[in-house]
């Protein structure tokens, strides 16, 4: 055991728990999850805006909650776990978004359109 | 300026006598966060499998997203695992004021939770087998499935060691052990709802509306 904190219970990373942090990362996820999926059974946008709208939908649900509920910030005590995120974001986006351009753009050069199949949209 | 000044080796100070060591807890949680990213890998890699897989020939002529996706049914599953969140924070919370009946209750309600996400996920594979829209259907159907019973894989492991943490609990109450392990929960649980906006709104509702 260390000799600074004899209580766990007092550590910083227990004591940075909060219920109003929680509730509002809860409550900015739901409506923001509500709102997408109303926009979609509703279909209320034309396609490409509807993509745009739940898009951004889900980038700021996943903001509120990494900030709210993660307890990812600059404060001395989680500016650790901050920089790696920032490192994973672009892995994470680079693995996807890579991929996926890769191989539409194969299939767009290799896949024949055979007639009666579904086309490529 | 240097000094000339001989150093005695055995006299020599490397560090000091107060030096209290690594803080354990602050490491273990750095390093489950490592941890955890390396899982969201995982699901990039899946995701990633998903987007190449759901073009509408990647389904030839067999069921889509837009047929056998339920918007409404799944964002009831999404507020289920949303609050199940919520309340494994309130056992953060009450941990933080060292209120042990808090602390269960609270794991109790997310366990709950967590098990209807798991239940609402369960019936719903169950109803798209019933219409035909199974893995081995077609590519895309076979992604859909990896990526989104990946994630409900991820929900159970979670809702086995929440019952492992209520044992600890009561067995050896707030040791460091224990609240590092809750600790480390906690990012798990609410990562897993991170990585659930993304299929949510990527597989679940995209797929709908393409």
């Amino acid at each position: 055991m260390s000799h600074g904190h004899s209580n766990p219970i007092h550590h910083p990373e227990v004591q940075m728990a909060s219920r109003r942090n929680y509730l509002t990362g809860f409550v900015i996820a739901s409506l923001l999850m509500f709102a997408a999926t109303w926009l979609v059974s509703a279909q209320a946008l034309a396609p490409f805006g509807l993509l745009l709208a739940i898009m951004g939908c889900a980038g700021f649900a996943v903001i509120a909650q990494v900030y709210f509920l993660l307890h990812i910030d600059i404060s001395e005590h989680n500016i650790w776990n901050t920089v790696a995120l920032v490192m994973f974001i672009p892995l994470f986006v680079i693995t996807i978004g890579l991929t996926w351009w890769m191989f539409s753009q194969l299939y767009l050069r290799t896949m024949p359109m055979i007639p009666g199949m579904p086309g490529m949209h | 300026m240097h000094s000339e000044e001989t150093v005695d080796p055995s006299q020599v100070i490397l560090w000091s006598d107060d030096y209290e060591g690594h803080d354990p807890i602050s490491t273990r949680t750095f390093g489950f966060w490592m941890y955890v990213l390396s899982d969201g890998m995982l699901f990039a890699t899946l995701f990633a499998a998903y987007g190449v897989l759901s073009y509408s020939h990647s389904y030839y002529t067999g069921p889509t997203p837009a047929q056998f996706v339920a918007p409404w049914y799944t964002f009831i599953q999404t507020m289920a695992l949303f609050l199940s969140v919520l309340a494994y924070g309130f056992a953060m919370t009450a941990l933080k004021n060292g209120n042990k009946a808090g602390v269960i209750n609270a794991i109790i309600a997310a366990m709950v939770l967590g098990g209807v996400f798991i239940g609402l996920d369960i019936h719903d594979v169950l109803r798209m087998i019933r219409i035909g829209a199974t893995p081995e259907t077609s590519g895309g159907l076979s992604a859909f499935y990896a990526l989104t019973q990946v994630h409900a894989a991820h929900i159970f492991v979670g809702l086995l060691w929440m019952l492992v943490m209520l044992y600890q609990i009561l067995r050896q109450g707030f040791s460091e052990d224990v609240v590092g392990r809750l600790l480390s929960l906690r990012m798990f649980w609410q990562f897993q709802a991170v990585m659930w906006v993304f299929i949510y709104v990527f597989v679940y509702l995209w797929g709908y509306m393409s």
